[in-house]
This record gives structure tokens, sequence and C-alpha cells, in this order.
């Protein structure tokens, strides 16, 4: 899948989180492939993702959102505009 | 200020790459101080790292002050740390963070061997929970009969008080200690419970009260009061519950920007001198209206609407002055009418001409009026912040004078002048002393005793008639707040330049043949306090100056000659040979570059450095002699008995 799929909004985010460049970005980007993605920087990137969106998430789905894919879709269920 | 517009955020954001790339630091600076107005948190990470990009050119060009800063605390501390890195970066500072472990926050104080206790760490930020700090106060204050409540909050303040002692008897970093924030879901309500004298809040109220002077009572230790922060903010909005269970995140999201504002506003005045001068203009900012047209009676100043915003301002400039900072007029008026003014207002002004310790009212630019107050104040222009409400005086001063802090107010809204100040930080200080409240009589005296210098017919006839007294004084009693406040603003007179923190002062009284001694200077005018100050260590049979500094109002009258004969005489009783100084030279001491050779010293090559001058002065041969102008009180060779192991 290639980047464009992904809301701007939320490559940006995690590019700036996760200090990594936006072209690694795809849906499949997950924690387990990216060594940046560690549980700080996890609860870092979920917070701004909340701020960026104005959606909270139910703290037992949190240390699940651990690929873009997900997180994507866990914002779709929330009702949340990603375009 | 507005918020940014998508548009004008990316904007911002490609220019930032860039000049991040080009290493432009102060570009860097100016545009992450536009970007963190769009309040995003991608935002702030990303203002993080780009501070972190050019940490080093920041430090090396634009003065930017690195901090190793290690974090004990109980609660994620983790998505507020990019907020802290932009706000200290923002006021001139780059910290480099360690964080210790949750559970292990006793450990890292009270072992010798711990991360903290090896880290040597500038600065340490205590950030604990109530659970930690007193975990049981919910309890005892729940039935609300108070029965072991005072004796649970003198017990949790003496737990962390220890940790803090045990800390401080073996490093120097500065410590900030947050305190409590006064818990809101509490059983009886917001009004119930603050009725309740022993119910959570009071007691919580307390034991923030305890905490604060327990930090007063330990040295470079300053109280972090995070619950005034959270209640100007709102303590409802200030927790998250669903985070702090989940992740103890003990802020909300929200509520980053404000908590980390406020700690990096804690932190900055145990690194920075407070500025000293406050130089207003008249004209629609002392009072409203234009002098010179509406003439004294159509000025607007009162009791009443709009009147008042400015009798605010001007109450408000009082408030400043009691605090020992020396108040300006730096105004484009005609000075007699400047003054009639001031005499037929005086019910509707808040303060009197006389409360200015200068002025500057004529038709020069205003640039060179506050160049010269800093000539005639002997102050840098680092101590002055201009305050004016026309945008172009502003931006003169802002370019002519970059050292000088510009607060530039709302002309058109009085009402905001006030908030318009005390928002900035400029003049926050830590402790106030005595030197400070009697600063303004200090600098009417030096205007007297420039009149006499004016009059008499040499120097040294000029500096006989002054009758100056120096009383010589342990460092640490001086209080030693007042010596550490030296250390840390001295800048002309300063030969080394070392920021010495009060426990290393300490060291240096304690030390067995150390020396740190501080003078308290007046005369025939008035009492100038202690201004000046030694620190010296014994190193086999050689007597090394570590410090030595005099506050640039009492250059010159010999007293900078009468604390080096000071350490002289002490060192010759220890039975030293020699007198070591060192020059290190920096941007402002060019002033005392060539005391040391003044004063008989030879220059020691071997040990010379680039930046560092190395002076002997062989003791058999010569001892400096204290002026013969200059009466000293005081037993300079107190407690030298105690002191001294006897010379090699």
């Amino acid at each position: 899948m290639s980047s464009q799929q992904i809301p701007p909004a939320l490559c940006d985010i995690i590019a700036d989180t996760l200090e990594i460049s936006r072209e690694e970005i795809t849906s499949d980007l997950s924690a387990e492939s990216t060594e940046t993605w560690d549980s700080f920087r996890h609860l870092q990137l979920i917070l701004s993702i909340e701020d960026e969106y104005g959606v909270q998430f139910d703290p037992q789905r949190i240390p699940e959102l651990t690929t873009v894919a997900r997180i994507e879709e866990a914002l779709q269920q929330k009702g949340a505009k990603l375009r | 200020m507005p918020m940014l517009i998508e548009s004008e955020r990316q904007a911002i954001r490609q220019k930032l790459t860039t000049a991040i790339s080009q290493k432009k630091t102060e570009d860097v600076v100016l545009l992450a101080r536009e970007l963190v107005r769009s309040g995003k948190s991608s935002d702030i990470q990303y203002c993080a790292s780009a501070f972190s990009n050019v940490a080093v050119e920041l430090a090396a060009q634009n003065g930017f002050k690195k901090l190793k800063t290690f974090v004990v605390r109980s609660v994620t501390v983790e998505p507020i740390l990019p907020f802290l890195k932009v706000e200290a970066g923002l006021a001139g500072y780059i910290l480099d963070f360690e964080i210790g472990g949750y559970g292990s926050y006793m450990d890292e104080m009270l072992n010798p061997q711990s991360e903290l206790n090896t880290s040597r760490a500038e600065l340490v930020l205590v950030l604990l929970d109530m659970e930690e700090i007193s975990g049981r106060l919910p309890v005892l204050c729940a039935d609300g009969r108070g029965v072991g409540v005072e004796q649970e909050i003198v017990e949790s303040v003496g737990r962390v008080g220890q940790m803090l002692r045990s800390y401080r008897a073996r490093n120097a970093g500065r410590l900030v200690v947050q305190g409590c924030v006064v818990p809101h879901l509490t059983s009886l309500g917001p009004v119930g419970e603050g009725l309740l004298k022993y119910g959570l809040v009071n007691a919580v109220k307390q034991l923030n009260r305890l905490l604060l002077e327990l930090c007063g009572s330990i040295s470079d230790c300053v109280f972090f009061d995070i619950d005034e922060v959270a209640a100007r903010y709102g303590r409802i909005a200030w927790r998250d519950q669903r985070l702090f269970l989940s992740s103890r995140l003990p802020i909300s999201t929200a509520a980053f920007g404000a908590y980390a504002a406020a700690l990096v506003r804690t932190i900055c005045p145990l690194f920075r001198a407070p500025r000293k001068v406050l130089c207003t203009d008249l004209d629609n900012t002392l009072w409203g209206g234009v002098l010179g047209e509406e003439g004294p009676h159509g000025i607007v100043t009162g009791n009443a609407f709009p009147g008042n915003c400015y009798l605010e301002y001007q109450k408000y400039l009082t408030g400043l002055a009691a605090r020992g900072v020396l108040l300006a007029i730096v105004s484009k008026n005609n000075h007699t009418e400047v003054e009639e003014a001031f005499q037929l207002r005086s019910a509707d002004l808040a303060l009197e001409l006389d409360a200015f310790v200068a002025k500057k009212i004529g038709w020069n630019e205003k640039a060179e009026a506050i160049k010269e107050l800093a000539t005639e104040l002997s102050l840098g222009l680092d101590s002055f912040v201009f305050v004016d409400d026309s945008p172009v005086e502003c931006a003169a001063i802002r370019r002519y004078l970059p050292e000088v802090a510009v607060v530039e107010l709302p002309g058109d809204k009085p009402w905001e002048f006030v908030k318009t100040l005390a928002d900035q930080w400029f003049f926050d200080s830590l402790a106030i002393t005595d030197d400070d409240i009697n600063r303004q009589k200090e600098y009417e005296a030096q205007a007297q005793r420039n009149a006499l210098l004016t009059n008499a017919d040499s120097k040294e006839e000029f500096l006989k008639s002054l009758s100056i007294v120096c009383t010589f004084i342990d460092a640490v009693d001086a209080p030693l707040a007042r010596s550490v406040q030296l250390l840390a603003k001295t800048n002309q007179f300063n030969l080394t330049t070392r920021r010495r923190t009060s426990a290393e002062v300490e060291r240096f009284a304690e030390a067995p043949g150390g020396q740190a001694v501080a003078v308290r200077v007046r005369d025939r005018f008035g009492d100038a306090g202690v201004v000046g100050l030694v620190l010296a260590a014994q190193e086999g049979d050689r007597c090394v100056i570590d410090s030595l500094l005099l506050s640039c109002r009492v250059i010159g009258r010999g007293i900078e000659t009468a604390l080096l004969a000071c350490v002289a005489e002490r060192a010759v009783r220890m039975g030293l040979r020699w007198l070591i100084g060192e020059y290190i030279e920096s941007k402002k001491n060019a002033p005392c570059k060539s005391f040391y050779p003044e004063h008989g010293f030879e220059r020691e090559p071997r040990r010379s450095g680039e930046d560092s001058v190395i002076y002997r002065l062989d003791l058999r041969e010569r001892i400096p002699a204290k002026p013969s102008w200059l009466t000293v009180e005081g037993d300079i060779t107190y407690e030298l008995a105690a002191n001294t192991t006897g010379a090699l």
C-alpha cells in the first residue's frame, strides 16, 4: 500500500512522534517492525492522535493499536473524519 | 494570539525543516515560537526534535545553556517531555533528560550508587504523586475527625526531607520539588470539603505549605507549586482520570502546555538572574493621553474608568519596586511639564516622581537614553526592561539594543497592561534579599557620590571623603542566598565567572584551609550591603583563588584590593607561601583583566591556557595591603584555627 492512502494529518503525527520519514509510513507499519515505536512513544502517539481527531479511545484498546491499519480502523469506529 | 490556520501551519513547518537543515538557529527559534501556537501535540514534538537537531549550534552560537536533567518520578512523564523541551528551548535552555524508574525514586535519592547520584545532573526534577508523598492521607481524612492527619503530614514531609537532604549531601544539582494537586474528586464536593478543617482539601494544602518550607531549608532547592498552576488552569480539567488510572499519566493532554510552561518558569530563576530595571514610557503608558497636547489636567489617570487601568499599572510598578526592581522613566516629553503633572495630579497617581531612580525625559532617541541609564547605574543592558505602547519605539529598542527586554503594551486596551507585564518571566526570582529591597536607596546614594566626585580635587581625596567601611563576613552567613545571588549575576568584575551553587560555597567554607569570605560595604551615603565575594581552596602551600568578584556598583573604590588583602592575610596566617589567581576571559569581564598583574602577581605561563591565565604571588615577598582610605571591620581571621590543617 502507498502512503497516499494514509490521511496526511495522521501521517504527520506518526512521522513526528516516531521520528521517521513520511515515505516509510504505510498501513502495514507496526510497533513490531519500527524500532522507535516503543511503549512510551506509543502512548505519545495515541495521545497526539486523540488530540488531533478529538476522540478518546478505551484504555483497554490502546495497547492493541500497534499498527497504522488498526489505528485507522479504530478512528473510523469512533466516527473521526479522516479525510 | 490567534490560532494558526492549516495552510500557515504547513508553511511554517516547511520553513522550519529548511532552517534545521541549514542550521539557521535563530530562524529555528523564531519558527518554533510561531508553530507552537497551533497547540497541536505533533507540532510540539516536531519543535522538540528541531531544538534537539540544532542543540550543539544553539549552545555554541546563541548562548543556550545545556542542562543535564534527571527526573525522579513516580508517574508517567514521557509524553510531557517534548513540551518541556520546547518551553525550555524558547527560554534559552536545552534539557538533556535522564528518567528514573517508576518504583525506584526512593532508591535514586538515598542510594549513593544510584543512577541519580552518579549522574552529575545539574538539575533534578522530583515529580511524585500524592500517593507516594502521603498515601494514607485520603483514608485518614475520610471521616473528617482529623485523627492522625497532622502527624501523617509531618511524617510525609519528613520522608521527603530525608530524600532531599540525602541527595544534597552528595550532589550540587539544583532541585525542583513538585507539590501535590489538591484533589477535586472528594466525598463532600467543593464547598463541604473546603469547610472541613481536617478534610482532604485542607490537608493537602497544609502538606504543600510544609513542603514549601522544607524546600526553603535546603540549599538550591525550589518548590514547584503545581497546585497553584492547576488551580489557575482549572483542577477539574487538569487531570484525566482515564489516563491517570490506565497509564499513570498525572495530567490531561490539554494541560501539558500549561504544566510545561510553569515548570520551566520555576527552573529559569535557578540559573538566571532577574532583570533589575524597568523603564516605562509616560504618555499612553503610565497615564492615558499625551501630556504635551492635553496638559496635566487632560491626562487620564485616577479611580474612574479608564483612568483606573493606568492606576492599576502604576500600582503594579510600585509592587515591583517594593521587591527591588528599579523604576526609571524613559519618555519623550518636557521635563518641567512632567514635574508639573506629577505635582498637580498626585491624588490620581499611585506613585510619585521620586519613586523613579532615574528619569530620561527629553527628545533624544530612547535607545540612547537607556544606554546612558546603563552607564549611570553601572548595570548591563541585559538588566533592563523597556515598556512602551508605541510599536515604533519598541521596534527601535529591539533593533538597536537587543539585550534589552521589550514589553509592547496594547495601547488601545489599557486594562491588559498589567496582564501583559505579569505574563513576563524576567523579574522572577527565588529569593528576595535585603540587598534587593535596599537597592533603590543605594542607587540614590550613588547619585550623591557622583556629585561629590565632580567636586573633589583628586580621586583619592574623593575616596577618603566617602569614609568607606568594609566588613568581612563568612560567605555562608552573608546570607548564603546573597552569596549565591552574587555568584550568579556578577559579570563585569568577576575574575572567573564560575556560577557556584550554595552547596559549593558551603564546601569552600568547610574544607580545611578553604575560604569563603563575603564583604559588606557602607559609606557616609549609605549601606551597599553585601557586594563582594571570594572563594579559595588550599592546595599544599598554595592558596588557590577559585572565584573573586565584586558588584559593579562599587568597583574602583579599592574594595577589590581589600578583598584580595583579606584572602592573602588569611593565607599567610595559615602559613601558605603562594597566592594563586586565575583570570578566565568572558564577554563582559574585561574591567578586571589586569587585576592580578596590578597587584604584583606574575603570570604562570606553564599553567595558563587559551581562555584561562594563571597568576601567582609569592607571599614571602609581598602581601597585598588594603588601601589607606578604607576602614576594615570584622575579624578576617574568624574561625581560622578550626579551619586550618597548616601548610605542608
